[in-house]
């Protein structure tokens, strides 16, 4: 029972394409390994350096945006270095192009906002979100909502389509947020 | 001012840094876990030292792979400071570099461009 479960599960990922897929405390340690572990496995599937990079950088802005947005967290107000944010991850192929997905809790209250950045990315053709990237990146003001604006815009260059999204509420605080990235 | 060498690490750059001889390369990959901890001491002294060579040349070189926003963001903040002192008399070259099937690193090199007007810059495939 206990092999059949798991084998079933690890067969249901292959036929869906996944390469890997993780759930649960992600930190930028497990990014780092995680991250290798894509690397070498497209290497070895001789996957083309430009796909590569893109595949890459994608994984890294959603799991970024994991450990720093996600509102599902363990943390000690006196130690910020252990900070532990929980989230899912998944890397694989549909249909001959690759595609990262990953999903959080957050704050129904920060969820307004975040989907307003997507509509307005969204909105966008591939100069549009160049000028806008760079539009981002040349303010001298730092602050949250800019770090995450233009991850969502690193994100949005690297794809093949407009970024998928969706939001299901689990309580009157929280929400469930995911997001599927063509490349 | 002294030079500053740091090795390569798993998700930070080399850093090879001659003030002495007015050349200075970035080499590798930029995904540091706090971007402005790594960054944020080699701005400060980037600033400083472009004040002190005011009418000099100075060679800068990125030879980047990959770096994520945090970095991209530092790395234009580093290109603004070195348009800065071209703008006020020192002779800076850029020379950005990008493997030949890397379009990323092409891209990221012309977007970077765009903010120089004072910079002498060359996008070089290598």
């Amino acid at each position: 029972m206990l092999a059949s479960d798991h084998y079933r599960m690890t067969m249901e990922n292959k036929q869906r394409g996944i390469i890997f897929s993780f759930n649960g405390f992600i930190s930028e340690g497990i990014l780092f390994a995680l991250g290798k572990a894509l690397k070498k496995k497209m290497a070895a599937d001789e996957i083309n350096a430009g796909t590569m990079k893109r595949v890459f950088s994608v994984f890294v802005e959603q799991a970024q945006n994991i450990i720093r947005y996600s509102a599902d967290t363990l943390a000690r107000e006196d130690q910020e270095d252990c900070r532990l944010s929980s989230g899912l991850i998944t890397v694989g192929t549909e249909a001959g192009r690759f595609f990262v997905a990953c999903g959080n809790v957050m704050l129904r209250s920060q969820a307004q906002p975040l989907q307003a950045r997507l509509e307005k990315i969204r909105g966008l053709d591939s100069a549009g979100i160049k000028a806008y990237y760079l539009e981002r990146i040349k303010e001298t003001v730092e602050s949250d909502s800019l770090g995450a604006s233009l991850g969502l815009i690193e994100i949005a260059r690297r794809a093949s389509e407009p970024i998928r999204y969706d939001f299901l509420d689990i309580d009157g605080l929280t929400t469930f947020y995911c997001m599927k990235v063509f490349i | 001012m002294e030079n500053r060498f740091i090795p390569a690490l798993e998700r930070s750059p080399e850093v090879d840094f001659r003030y002495g001889e007015n050349h200075l390369a970035l080499r590798g990959e930029a995904y540091p876990e706090d971007a402005a901890a790594f960054f944020g001491p080699l701005l400060k002294d980037l600033t400083t030292y472009c004040q002190s060579i005011q009418g000099q040349d100075l060679l800068v070189e990125f030879q980047l792979e990959y770096f994520n926003t945090s970095s991209a963001k530092a790395l234009m903040n580093m290109i603004q400071v070195l348009e800065g002192a071209a703008r006020s008399g020192t002779r800076v070259a850029l020379r950005w570099t990008f493997q030949k099937d890397d379009d990323v690193m092409r891209e990221f090199g012309e977007d970077f461009s765009t903010e120089l007007e004072h910079v002498h810059f060359q996008l070089v495939q290598i």
